[in-house]
């Protein structure tokens, strides 16, 4: 990583001062070529700061299938009635219209490092100077055995936005009266750690309200989630008796489900289920195994601005990565997102370029007014991106404060999907 | 009229308090059927408290009511105190007795005469007359009425109109205690950005920790107040003037604010997060010590601003001054 030590002298406001820029890009074709592919949290938000701080320097094409994004944050808020589908769908117009991005509907199907190139499965390829890869996430194949993701219709993941989430929905609102809906929880890591829990106390919300003798049943395959104490204090709270959880110490991680019989077995014993929701185990997005930028299920990334470990020409963001100790949410692939930016612009416009630093934050609902959150900052150092200090909301709290941070959090989605779609 | 009841809900709130507190104060000891009856005995005597507070809200006769209550809560109380001490096992008896004897008056006034003067704290007061009002028969005015002002939540005494910013504080957890009251008056505007309270602040210690003296006798239940122990030291937000004359670099501002837009949004938009575009530079500063210093609540703020370096909250202030 020869241009690491470049980018960054020193450490502290040492390193904040301008640097006689490489200039990489290929004298032949004018503006340096930034391509992203992903339109999502972290891909979003790369295309805007790059095209905006570079103001008509650097030419920006965004690839991404997908003419609506639906965020899967607030997902959960739309399946417990919180909010409608079309307030977590974004359009990619303001990036074209307002910030001249060239946004190009389709998929990438390969890389071609040595040319510099992304094909498009419509045909054709794109070259770029620097490529910025976020993907999000794919299933692990028989991660759970009966599952995969032909049977995504009888048994949704709805851990991807928009249609999944729809049809999860759909499938709560017609389950019979004391119906039975069974969550398998992936393993670690996976996007959103505290996605799933939510996800049953929305669930476990409108059950309450149309069906309050169905029942839940998680699934799970580790011993502990994220905000536990939160959500075991609110879920005896609000739905007590409702929701059961099955840990690892009770067969929680020996699952396997018959999409057609629509029968869940946790560890040998069988049970019947209205609507089954598999979270299976994750990897990163395809590209990144088809550009050969992965080692095991994730991409590895230097902290310091974003590149991937194989390849200096490529940035990689958000769920895809291996960074170090960020949880794969849409708070952090924006936060990393914005590191990319400055390294990719220092790097082809010779633009000052300042120590990455990190933040994260993610909250959760688990009944009306009643949010919590955990957060925490991270900078950047040559093994990883390291966690600096963090804060997680309290059991106990009062209805005033859980309420302020409910608030918040609407204030949060306004505040990320202006920043990622202008 | 409306006022008045609002007030008078308020004292009410207080008594009940010292209810809560001397109960929980003395009943820790005590085995858990007793502590049935008496939480009992004391649901009872809060639900004739909330009686009498109806009955008086409609009568007209109202200060006499009011003192009526007060003299049957304060009896109340000493039921309560009385049924725990009868209840009580010899031994505890005899030390919850000893306790009892060093009398919380006495080691109130023991404090506040370290802490500061009432009476000299009085005459600082008259500065805040124009706005607030104390002692009995005090309204809200311009200002809310200051009657049990320590252990108040910040923004939510019922009937005022306050701030944006001042209500949100409340929500975050700002609760008024001698530390958060004297970081205020020191320089309201490091605990509340855009409060209403148009005051420049009182910058001499003595001046405050006297008038913290006076405030605390309107105070219902003096003994609730954690910092009072002789050694409270109060936090203050006190910066240098080269911190305050640091000169921000707004590029680098430009990159750090970057991580502050994923809440706070440009456009100035408020819900539920604040707009901190085109704000004073100084009060940007003094805002973002308070918070790394953790006097103002809020763990989000607390925790980003706790990695800012001075000149880094300087870059920012900066550029979020100049920003459209
Ligand atoms: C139920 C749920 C709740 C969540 N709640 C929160 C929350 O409250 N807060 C939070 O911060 N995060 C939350 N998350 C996590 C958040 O959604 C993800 O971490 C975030 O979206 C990751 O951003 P990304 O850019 O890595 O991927 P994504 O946002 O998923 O974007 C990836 C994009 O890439 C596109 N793409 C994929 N492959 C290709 C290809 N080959 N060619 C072209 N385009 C491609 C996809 O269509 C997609 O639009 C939640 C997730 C879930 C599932």
């Amino acid at each position: 990583m020869k241009l690491n030590r470049r980018v960054f002298v020193g450490t502290g406001m040492a390193a904040a001062t301008s640097l006689s820029a490489p200039m990489v890009h290929a004298a032949s074709h004018g503006k340096p070529k930034v391509v992203v592919v992903g339109g999502g949290a972290g891909g979003a938000t790369a295309a805007r700061y790059i095209a905006k701080d570079s103001a008509g320097e650097i030419d920006v094409t965004l690839i991404e299938p997908s003419r609506s994004y639906y965020t899967c944050f607030f997902s959960n808020l739309y399946i417990g009635g919180f909010r409608e589908l079309d307030s977590i769908a974004h359009s990619y117009g303001t990036l074209a219209s307002d910030y001249g991005i060239n946004v190009v509907h389709d998929w990438a199907t390969g890389v071609d490092r040595d040319a510099r190139t992304v094909a498009l499965a419509g045909g054709g390829s794109v070259p770029y100077d620097r490529l910025i890869l976020s993907p999000g996430i794919d299933f692990v194949e028989g991660s759970v055995p009966g599952w995969d993701v032909s049977a995504q219709n009888a048994m949704p993941h709805a851990y991807k936005g928009g249609s999944q989430t729809e049809l999860l929905k759909a499938q709560i609102m017609a389950m019979p009266e004391g119906g039975t809906y069974v969550m398998v929880a992936p393993p670690n890591p996976y996007r959103c750690p505290p996605g799933p829990y939510e996800r049953v106390s929305m669930v476990a919300h409108v059950l309450k309200a149309n069906n309050p003798s169905a029942k839940i049943i998680i699934a799970d395959p580790k011993a502990n989630f994220s905000k536990q104490g939160l959500f075991e204090e609110g879920w005896q709270k609000h739905y007590p008796g409702m929701i059961t959880r099955i840990g690892p110490d009770f067969g929680g991680e020996n699952v396997s489900v018959d999409p057609e019989a629509m029968t869940v077995d946790i560890d040998g014993e069988v049970i019947n289920a209205d609507v089954v929701n598999v979270i299976p185990a994750q990897k990163a997005g395809l590209i990144c195994g088809a550009a050969g930028l992965t080692e095991g299920n994730w991409a590895p990334v230097s902290g310091h601005t974003m590149q991937s470990r194989m390849d200096e020409n490529i940035h990689i963001l958000g769920d895809a990565t291996n960074q170090g100790d960020m949880p794969k949410s849409g708070f952090s692939a924006n936060s990393q997102a914005k590191v990319a930016a400055m390294a990719v612009r220092g790097a082809l416009t010779g633009s000052r370029v300042f120590p990455a630093k990190f933040s994260n934050t993610c909250w959760s609902l688990i009944d009306t007014d009643n949010g919590v959150k955990v957060g925490a900052t991270y900078e950047a150092t040559d093994e990883k991106i390291a966690k600096v200090d963090g804060f997680v909301s309290q059991t106990g709290e009062d209805a005033a404060l859980r309420k302020a941070t409910y608030e918040e959090s609407i204030g949060w989605y306004q505040g990320i999907t202006s920043d990622m779609f202008g | 009229m409306t006022k008045n009841t609002g007030m008078y809900a308020s004292v009410l709130g207080g008594a009940a308090l010292v209810l809560g507190v001397a109960y929980g104060w003395t009943a820790r000891d005590y085995r858990g059927e007793e502590l049935e009856t008496l939480s009992e005995t004391l649901r009872q005597l809060e639900a004739r408290n909330a009686t009498l507070a109806a009955q008086i809200a409609e009568s007209d006769g109202l200060e006499g009511r009011i003192e009526e209550l007060e003299a049957s809560l304060a009896a109340a109380l000493q039921a309560v105190e009385d049924a725990q001490l009868a209840a009580a096992p010899p031994e505890t008896a005899a030390e919850a007795a000893a306790a009892e004897s060093q009398d919380t008056t006495e080691v109130v006034q023991t404090v506040a005469l370290e802490f500061g003067d009432p009476a000299r704290g009085e005459e600082v007061f008259g500065q805040c007359r124009s706005c607030h009002q104390i002692g009995q028969g005090a309204e809200d005015r311009i200002g809310p009425h200051l009657n049990g002002i320590f252990g108040r939540r910040a923004g939510m005494h019922d009937g005022f109109r306050y701030s944006d910013d001042m209500a949100m504080m409340g929500a975050d957890g700002l609760t008024w205690e001698l530390e958060t009251l004297n970081a205020y008056l020191e320089n309201p505007k490091a605990l509340v950005s855009r409060t209403r309270m148009n005051f420049a602040g009182l910058k001499d210690p003595q001046d405050r920790a006297d008038i913290l003296a006076y405030l605390r006798q309107f105070s219902a239940s003096p003994q609730n107040i954690p910092e009072a122990a002789p050694t409270a030291q109060a936090r203050e937000v006190e910066l240098s003037p080269e911190v305050l004359q640091l000169v921000g670099d707004t590029d680098y501002g430009e990159y750090l604010a970057s991580e502050c837009k994923t809440c706070h949004q440009q456009d100035g938009s408020d819900q539920g997060i604040p707009s901190i575009t085109q704000w004073p530079t100084e009060d940007f500063v003094v805002a973002m010590h308070a918070y790394k210093r953790k006097i103002r609540p809020h763990p989000v703020m607390q925790m980003m601003a706790n990695r800012l370096s001075d000149e880094e909250i300087a870059a920012l202030a900066a550029y979020f001054a100049q920003l459209e």
